[in-house]
Protein backbone atom coordinates (compact mmCIF):
# COMPACT_ATOMS: atom_id res chain seq x y z
CA UNK A 1 0.00 0.00 0.00
CA UNK A 2 2.80 2.60 0.79
CA UNK A 3 4.30 2.17 -2.88
CA UNK A 4 0.62 2.74 -3.60
CA UNK A 5 0.69 5.71 -1.91
CA UNK A 6 3.97 6.71 -3.30
CA UNK A 7 2.87 6.69 -7.00
CA UNK A 8 0.21 8.68 -6.22
CA UNK A 9 1.88 11.32 -4.82
CA UNK A 10 5.14 10.96 -7.20
CA UNK A 11 3.09 10.58 -10.89
CA UNK A 12 0.68 13.17 -9.57
CA UNK A 13 -2.60 10.63 -10.29
CA UNK A 14 -5.82 11.68 -10.55
CA UNK A 15 -8.57 8.79 -9.83
CA UNK A 16 -8.66 7.86 -13.59
CA UNK A 17 -5.57 7.07 -14.30
CA UNK A 18 -5.87 4.66 -11.19
CA UNK A 19 -8.95 3.24 -12.27
CA UNK A 20 -7.56 3.05 -15.35
CA UNK A 21 -4.06 1.57 -14.90
CA UNK A 22 -5.24 -0.75 -12.35
CA UNK A 23 -8.07 -2.26 -14.41
CA UNK A 24 -5.91 -2.99 -17.63
CA UNK A 25 -3.61 -4.35 -15.31
CA UNK A 26 -6.13 -6.97 -14.20
CA UNK A 27 -7.09 -7.80 -17.14
CA UNK A 28 -3.82 -8.16 -18.35
CA UNK A 29 -2.97 -10.47 -15.16
CA UNK A 30 -6.43 -12.55 -16.38
CA UNK A 31 -4.61 -12.69 -19.47
CA UNK A 32 -7.21 -11.25 -21.13
CA UNK A 33 -5.37 -8.35 -22.70
CA UNK A 34 -2.13 -8.21 -24.20
CA UNK A 35 -0.04 -5.28 -26.33
CA UNK A 36 -1.58 -6.80 -29.59
CA UNK A 37 -5.42 -6.14 -28.32
CA UNK A 38 -4.15 -2.77 -26.85
CA UNK A 39 -3.08 -1.32 -30.27
CA UNK A 40 -6.58 -2.52 -31.24
CA UNK A 41 -8.32 -0.83 -28.44
CA UNK A 42 -6.34 1.84 -28.79
CA UNK A 43 -7.62 2.58 -32.38
CA UNK A 44 -11.19 2.31 -31.05
CA UNK A 45 -10.83 4.22 -28.06
CA UNK A 46 -9.44 6.99 -30.41
CA UNK A 47 -12.51 7.42 -32.33
CA UNK A 48 -14.38 8.03 -29.02
CA UNK A 49 -11.65 10.24 -28.29
CA UNK A 50 -12.32 12.24 -31.39
CA UNK A 51 -16.11 12.70 -31.06
CA UNK A 52 -15.11 13.75 -27.30
CA UNK A 53 -13.30 16.55 -28.77
CA UNK A 54 -15.79 17.37 -31.74
CA UNK A 55 -18.64 17.67 -28.81
CA UNK A 56 -16.91 19.89 -26.86
CA UNK A 57 -15.55 21.65 -29.83
CA UNK A 58 -12.04 21.75 -29.15
CA UNK A 59 -10.24 19.90 -31.71
CA UNK A 60 -7.60 21.64 -32.77
CA UNK A 61 -7.41 23.38 -35.77
CA UNK A 62 -4.97 21.89 -38.16
CA UNK A 63 -4.30 24.85 -40.05
CA UNK A 64 -3.06 26.34 -37.19
CA UNK A 65 -1.28 23.97 -35.32
CA UNK A 66 2.07 25.46 -35.07
CA UNK A 67 5.14 23.92 -36.31
CA UNK A 68 7.21 24.36 -39.71
CA UNK A 69 7.48 20.47 -40.12
CA UNK A 70 5.06 17.58 -39.70
CA UNK A 71 7.54 16.60 -37.18
CA UNK A 72 6.72 19.87 -34.97
CA UNK A 73 3.46 19.80 -35.99
CA UNK A 74 2.74 16.44 -34.75
CA UNK A 75 4.73 17.55 -31.65
CA UNK A 76 2.90 20.15 -30.56
CA UNK A 77 -0.38 17.98 -31.71
CA UNK A 78 0.95 15.35 -29.15
CA UNK A 79 1.45 18.20 -26.14
CA UNK A 80 -2.18 19.00 -26.76
CA UNK A 81 -3.45 15.34 -26.60
CA UNK A 82 -1.48 15.13 -23.63
CA UNK A 83 -2.37 18.48 -21.71
CA UNK A 84 -6.22 17.34 -22.42
CA UNK A 85 -5.52 13.60 -20.96
CA UNK A 86 -2.67 13.67 -18.78
CA UNK A 87 -1.09 10.71 -19.63
CA UNK A 88 2.37 11.36 -18.77
CA UNK A 89 4.60 14.56 -17.20
CA UNK A 90 7.88 14.27 -18.80
CA UNK A 91 8.37 13.44 -22.50
CA UNK A 92 9.70 14.83 -26.28
CA UNK A 93 9.15 13.68 -29.77
CA UNK A 94 12.61 13.94 -31.72
CA UNK A 95 13.70 13.22 -35.01
CA UNK A 96 14.80 9.90 -35.59
CA UNK A 97 16.17 9.48 -38.96
CA UNK A 98 14.38 10.44 -42.30
CA UNK A 99 10.67 10.59 -41.93
CA UNK A 100 10.77 9.76 -38.57
CA UNK A 101 10.04 10.27 -35.39
CA UNK A 102 10.49 8.53 -31.35
CA UNK A 103 8.43 9.44 -28.73
CA UNK A 104 10.46 9.02 -25.41
CA UNK A 105 8.58 9.18 -22.22
CA UNK A 106 10.42 9.07 -19.03
CA UNK A 107 8.60 6.03 -17.48
CA UNK A 108 7.99 7.08 -13.83
CA UNK A 109 6.51 10.20 -14.89
CA UNK A 110 3.82 7.79 -16.89
CA UNK A 111 -0.08 8.26 -15.00
CA UNK A 112 -1.32 5.17 -17.48
CA UNK A 113 0.46 2.18 -17.50
CA UNK A 114 -0.64 -1.21 -16.16
CA UNK A 115 2.68 -1.83 -14.92
CA UNK A 116 4.35 0.87 -13.20
CA UNK A 117 0.90 2.44 -12.18
CA UNK A 118 -1.58 -0.42 -12.29
CA UNK A 119 0.83 -2.80 -11.15
CA UNK A 120 0.18 -5.46 -13.78
CA UNK A 121 2.76 -8.32 -13.14
CA UNK A 122 2.77 -9.74 -16.90
CA UNK A 123 5.66 -10.34 -19.34
CA UNK A 124 5.59 -7.89 -22.18
CA UNK A 125 4.17 -4.82 -22.39
CA UNK A 126 0.63 -3.16 -21.17
CA UNK A 127 1.10 0.19 -23.21
CA UNK A 128 -1.58 2.25 -25.08
CA UNK A 129 -0.07 5.87 -25.58
CA UNK A 130 1.70 5.00 -29.20
CA UNK A 131 -0.94 3.56 -31.06
CA UNK A 132 -3.26 5.72 -29.33
CA UNK A 133 -1.68 8.63 -30.26
CA UNK A 134 -1.09 7.31 -33.68
CA UNK A 135 -4.72 6.79 -34.28
CA UNK A 136 -6.15 10.10 -32.79
CA UNK A 137 -3.46 12.13 -34.57
CA UNK A 138 -4.60 10.42 -37.59
CA UNK A 139 -8.09 11.15 -37.37
CA UNK A 140 -7.19 15.03 -36.24
CA UNK A 141 -5.57 15.63 -39.06
CA UNK A 142 -8.00 13.48 -41.49
CA UNK A 143 -5.15 11.91 -43.24
CA UNK A 144 -2.71 9.25 -42.47
CA UNK A 145 0.14 11.18 -41.09
CA UNK A 146 1.79 9.42 -38.46
CA UNK A 147 2.54 5.55 -38.85
CA UNK A 148 3.56 3.61 -35.90
CA UNK A 149 6.96 1.63 -36.54
CA UNK A 150 7.62 -0.37 -33.42
CA UNK A 151 4.84 -2.79 -32.34
CA UNK A 152 4.33 -1.27 -29.18
CA UNK A 153 6.26 0.84 -26.68
CA UNK A 154 10.29 -0.19 -26.28
CA UNK A 155 11.41 -0.18 -22.65
CA UNK A 156 15.17 1.27 -22.57
CA UNK A 157 16.50 1.57 -18.46
CA UNK A 158 13.72 4.33 -17.53
CA UNK A 159 12.62 5.74 -20.83
CA UNK A 160 10.01 4.36 -23.04
CA UNK A 161 10.22 4.37 -26.72
CA UNK A 162 7.86 4.36 -29.74
CA UNK A 163 9.00 5.01 -33.28
CA UNK A 164 6.90 6.71 -35.74
CA UNK A 165 6.83 7.19 -39.69
CA UNK A 166 5.66 10.03 -40.46
CA UNK A 167 4.10 10.10 -43.72
CA UNK A 168 3.25 12.65 -46.50
CA UNK B 1 22.69 -16.93 -48.76
CA UNK B 2 21.08 -18.29 -45.51
CA UNK B 3 17.22 -17.49 -45.57
CA UNK B 4 15.99 -14.30 -43.41
CA UNK B 5 14.14 -15.35 -40.02
CA UNK B 6 11.08 -14.92 -42.04
CA UNK B 7 11.39 -17.00 -45.15
CA UNK B 8 12.25 -19.42 -42.78
CA UNK B 9 8.88 -19.27 -40.86
CA UNK B 10 7.00 -18.99 -43.77
CA UNK B 11 8.35 -22.00 -45.47
CA UNK B 12 7.83 -23.87 -42.01
CA UNK B 13 4.06 -22.75 -42.05
CA UNK B 14 3.71 -23.64 -45.86
CA UNK B 15 5.03 -27.32 -45.24
CA UNK B 16 2.26 -27.04 -42.31
CA UNK B 17 -0.32 -26.01 -44.99
CA UNK B 18 0.75 -28.61 -47.08
CA UNK B 19 0.76 -31.62 -44.90
CA UNK B 20 -2.99 -30.83 -43.67
CA UNK B 21 -5.78 -30.47 -46.07
CA UNK B 22 -8.27 -27.41 -44.74
CA UNK B 23 -5.78 -25.42 -43.24
CA UNK B 24 -7.01 -21.82 -44.22
CA UNK B 25 -4.21 -19.79 -42.25
CA UNK B 26 -1.40 -19.98 -39.81
CA UNK B 27 -0.07 -17.46 -38.18
CA UNK B 28 2.96 -17.52 -35.71
CA UNK B 29 2.59 -14.53 -33.23
CA UNK B 30 4.86 -13.49 -30.19
CA UNK B 31 2.80 -13.86 -26.33
CA UNK B 32 2.36 -10.13 -26.45
CA UNK B 33 0.15 -10.74 -29.26
CA UNK B 34 2.17 -9.21 -32.03
CA UNK B 35 2.13 -10.84 -35.09
CA UNK B 36 5.75 -12.48 -36.17
CA UNK B 37 4.70 -14.31 -39.52
CA UNK B 38 1.64 -15.23 -40.80
CA UNK B 39 -0.34 -16.78 -43.69
CA UNK B 40 -3.31 -15.66 -43.83
CA UNK B 41 -5.86 -15.07 -46.22
CA UNK B 42 -7.11 -11.55 -47.47
CA UNK B 43 -10.46 -11.29 -45.41
CA UNK B 44 -8.49 -12.25 -42.11
CA UNK B 45 -7.17 -9.63 -40.07
CA UNK B 46 -3.35 -9.99 -39.01
CA UNK B 47 -3.71 -7.64 -36.07
CA UNK B 48 -6.48 -9.40 -34.46
CA UNK B 49 -5.67 -13.27 -34.61
CA UNK B 50 -2.51 -12.30 -33.41
CA UNK B 51 -3.79 -10.51 -30.31
CA UNK B 52 -7.13 -13.17 -29.91
CA UNK B 53 -4.94 -16.01 -30.72
CA UNK B 54 -2.28 -14.71 -27.79
CA UNK B 55 -4.92 -13.73 -25.58
CA UNK B 56 -7.00 -16.86 -25.71
CA UNK B 57 -4.25 -19.05 -24.83
CA UNK B 58 -3.16 -17.07 -22.02
CA UNK B 59 -6.41 -17.53 -20.32
CA UNK B 60 -6.77 -20.88 -21.03
CA UNK B 61 -2.96 -21.12 -19.71
CA UNK B 62 -4.47 -19.42 -16.51
CA UNK B 63 -7.39 -21.28 -16.19
CA UNK B 64 -4.85 -24.42 -16.24
CA UNK B 65 -3.25 -23.29 -13.51
CA UNK B 66 -5.90 -22.20 -11.69
CA UNK B 67 -8.21 -25.30 -11.85
CA UNK B 68 -5.23 -27.34 -11.56
CA UNK B 69 -5.23 -28.88 -14.89
CA UNK B 70 -1.54 -28.95 -15.16
CA UNK B 71 0.64 -27.08 -18.29
CA UNK B 72 -1.91 -26.37 -21.12
CA UNK B 73 -1.16 -28.83 -24.34
CA UNK B 74 -2.75 -27.19 -27.07
CA UNK B 75 -6.26 -24.93 -27.44
CA UNK B 76 -8.83 -26.18 -29.38
CA UNK B 77 -11.79 -24.11 -30.11
CA UNK B 78 -14.78 -26.02 -32.32
CA UNK B 79 -17.14 -23.95 -34.06
CA UNK B 80 -19.75 -24.70 -36.80
CA UNK B 81 -17.65 -23.70 -39.76
CA UNK B 82 -14.08 -24.90 -38.24
CA UNK B 83 -11.76 -24.72 -35.84
CA UNK B 84 -8.92 -22.63 -33.99
CA UNK B 85 -6.02 -24.57 -32.83
CA UNK B 86 -3.38 -22.60 -30.65
CA UNK B 87 -0.27 -23.97 -29.66
CA UNK B 88 2.63 -22.29 -27.49
CA UNK B 89 6.28 -22.34 -29.08
CA UNK B 90 8.32 -21.96 -26.20
CA UNK B 91 7.99 -19.43 -23.82
CA UNK B 92 7.49 -16.47 -26.13
CA UNK B 93 5.74 -17.12 -29.35
CA UNK B 94 2.47 -19.38 -30.20
CA UNK B 95 1.04 -21.11 -33.57
CA UNK B 96 -2.53 -20.11 -34.57
CA UNK B 97 -4.28 -21.87 -37.41
CA UNK B 98 -7.48 -21.94 -38.82
CA UNK B 99 -8.76 -24.94 -40.01
CA UNK B 100 -11.67 -25.94 -41.76
CA UNK B 101 -14.35 -28.42 -40.36
CA UNK B 102 -13.61 -31.44 -42.56
CA UNK B 103 -9.96 -31.68 -41.55
CA UNK B 104 -8.69 -34.94 -39.71
CA UNK B 105 -7.86 -33.76 -36.25
CA UNK B 106 -5.43 -36.68 -35.71
CA UNK B 107 -3.48 -35.17 -39.05
CA UNK B 108 -3.89 -31.73 -37.74
CA UNK B 109 -2.36 -32.85 -34.33
CA UNK B 110 0.77 -34.73 -35.50
CA UNK B 111 1.76 -32.37 -37.92
CA UNK B 112 0.85 -29.38 -36.04
CA UNK B 113 3.94 -30.99 -33.00
CA UNK B 114 6.30 -31.24 -36.19
CA UNK B 115 5.54 -27.90 -37.26
CA UNK B 116 6.09 -26.59 -33.77
CA UNK B 117 9.49 -28.59 -33.22
CA UNK B 118 10.58 -26.84 -36.60
CA UNK B 119 9.14 -23.35 -35.49
CA UNK B 120 11.30 -23.79 -32.16
CA UNK B 121 14.57 -24.60 -33.88
CA UNK B 122 14.05 -21.48 -35.42
CA UNK B 123 12.93 -18.72 -32.28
Amino acid sequence: MEDLRKVVIERDLNPYHSFFASFFAGLGELGMLNQGSINIVAKRAAEYLYAYLDAKKILPNMNAVPGETKAEVIKNLIMYINKILTMVGEYDLQEAGEDQVVLLIAGKTCRICPKGVGGAEVKGTLCPIPSLLEALINRIAQKDMLELITTGIEKEGSTCKAYFKVLN
Amino acid sequence: MVPTISAQLDAILNKFERNVPHIQATAVVSTDGLVIASRLPKDVEEDRIGAMGAAILSISSRSGDELDRGNMNRVLVEGTNGYILIRSIGEYAILVALVEKEVRLGMLFYECKKCIEELSEIL
